[in-house]
């Protein structure tokens, strides 16, 4: 489903990613961990190309992201991505919040977009917030707001960039329980993230990435209870 | 004739006069500031684009009409282009304020575009918006409101400005003062109810762009209807 060869990305002559090669399957929920600066932000947004790649190949369903012919806009409707920062629309409320792009870049009319809109908040819990601005919200609603708007598209792919970062800590819970609903569910995920119980429960496999290298990557458990790297034992020693 | 004799006399004798030009102060005006918006906007465009010719060509139009005085630009439109293409006073008049306002508007709505969060521009790209639909449904909007106590000012002084076309024969608000005083011998309470005249215009010029502003501050806080609601876990 993502495939990762030899990416490399440098803002001028920082070199952020160095070598990433990775494939991640359907359904597979992958954890990103590692310290700050590692470089594992700047992977997530190269599988959108929210970031435009330096060298190297990302595929994304077999279509090369950097291919002459490649329609970005078409293969982003395909991959949703929730941010730290949450970057709800304050212009609009959460139901056009919701219901724009599927408007707009999907062309569905406004009754079936505001439909899928609906069950998506009966989904994270927020109906009632229908006709609220996102000022009127806290963190975590706009959060789960933010991952209803994504999965209006229907994307075949979820991106988290540190979804719960920016949320005081009663709030955590209720993003991470929406993300486990959807884990559930059969979505491919790809998440960064400093959780490292959600990494625990729900990831099918968890990559540590360090100085712009995937360090090491295995099952959570193996992960977390026998790393091979000495790096990722201290990483581990620091949040564990 | 005293003081209050003679404003009183001006009043009689020219109100209608003014009231007439003050209409052709504020047609000028608002043509003028529609064409400055509209050049304002493009050029802002061309600012924010990734397309370096655009940006050298914004840079130029803005260095070129902000290193000009205002007066300078209208005679030149007038003589100069003129000689090519016939434009009555009027409409060169509106045309060069346009041009003048629209250099500073661009950078009044450069501002407010850039002063956007880069977030907004990443969420609707990641949802497969394109960069004019993200410009025109996420950007411009917030971008807009903005810069609306900005623009507000902008309309002020593109109101005052437009007294400098009397110049080119346009018979507005400053204009006819100019002819009023030459023939009463009065400048001083000529030019003091003619002030009064500028000072109407631009308080109801004023009142215009604050209900403007208050009507634009949608979307800020609007919690009354879902007050007290319950933090749903």
């Amino acid at each position: 489903m993502i495939k990762v060869n030899n990416l490399k990305k440098k803002f001028g002559d920082l070199e952020v990613l160095k070598d990433i090669n990775i494939q991640i399957n359907e359904k597979e929920v992958v954890v990103v961990i590692g310290p700050s600066g590692s470089g594992k932000s700047t992977f997530l947004r190269c599988l959108n190309n929210l970031e435009e790649i330096t060298s190297g190949d990302v595929y994304i369903n077999d279509i090369n992201l950097s291919g002459h012919k490649v329609n970005i806009n078409e293969i982003r409707a395909d991959v949703g991505m929730v941010f730290q920062q949450f970057n709800l629309f304050p212009h609009k409320t959460v139901l056009e919040n919701i219901t724009l792009a599927p408007i707009k870049v999907r062309k569905k009319t406004k009754q079936e977009a505001e439909e899928k809109a609906y069950k998506l908040l009966e989904k994270v819990g927020l109906v009632n917030k229908a006709d609220a601005y996102p000022d009127s919200l806290s963190g975590g609603q706009k959060q789960r707001i933010a991952i209803a708007r994504a999965l209006a598209m229907d994307p075949k792919i979820m991106l988290f960039d540190e979804p719960t970062s920016a949320l005081d800590p009663e709030m955590v819970g209720e993003v991470l329980s929406v993300m486990k609903d959807l884990a559930r569910e059969g979505m491919t995920m790809v998440v960064v993230t400093h959780e490292m119980g959600f990494a625990r429960e729900v990831g099918d496999r968890v990559v540590f990435m360090d100085e712009g290298y995937i360090i090491e990557e295995a099952s959570p458990v193996t992960l977390f209870t026998s790393p091979k790297h000495e790096r990722t034992t201290a990483f581990l020693s620091k949040v564990l | 004739m005293n003081f209050f004799e003679s404003i009183t006399s001006i009043i009689q004798k020219h109100s209608g006069a003014f009231l007439q030009a003050s209409v052709t102060t504020i047609s000028i005006t608002a043509i003028s500031l529609v064409i400055a918006t509209i050049i304002g906007l493009v050029f802002a465009f061309f600012k924010v684009s990734n397309i370096t010719f655009l940006k050298k060509l914004a840079d130029f139009y803005i260095f070129i009409v902000r290193g000009l005085p205002l007066i300078v630009l209208i005679m030149f439109l007038y003589y100069g282009i003129s000689s090519v293409i016939v434009l009555n006073d009027f409409t060169a008049g509106a045309i060069a304020l346009g041009i003048h306002s629209g250099a500073y508007l661009a950078e009044i709505f450069r501002g407010a575009i850039q002063s956007i969060d880069k977030g907004q521009t990443e969420a609707a790209r990641s949802l497969g918006m394109s960069s004019s639909l993200t410009m025109r449904s996420i950007i411009l909007p917030q971008a807009f409101k903005r810069a609306i106590p900005a623009l507000g000012n902008q309309f002020i002084i593109g109101l005052k400005d437009s007294s400098l076309v009397a110049y080119i024969a346009v018979t507005e608000l400053f204009s006819r003062a100019l002819y009023a005083s030459a023939e009463n011998y009065m400048p001083f309470e000529t030019y003091l109810v003619v002030g009064l005249y500028y000072l109407a215009l631009v308080f109801i010029f004023t009142l215009i762009l604050n209900k403007i502003e208050k009507r634009l501050d949608v979307g800020s806080v609007k919690t009354g209807v879902f007050k007290g609601s319950v933090i749903q876990k």
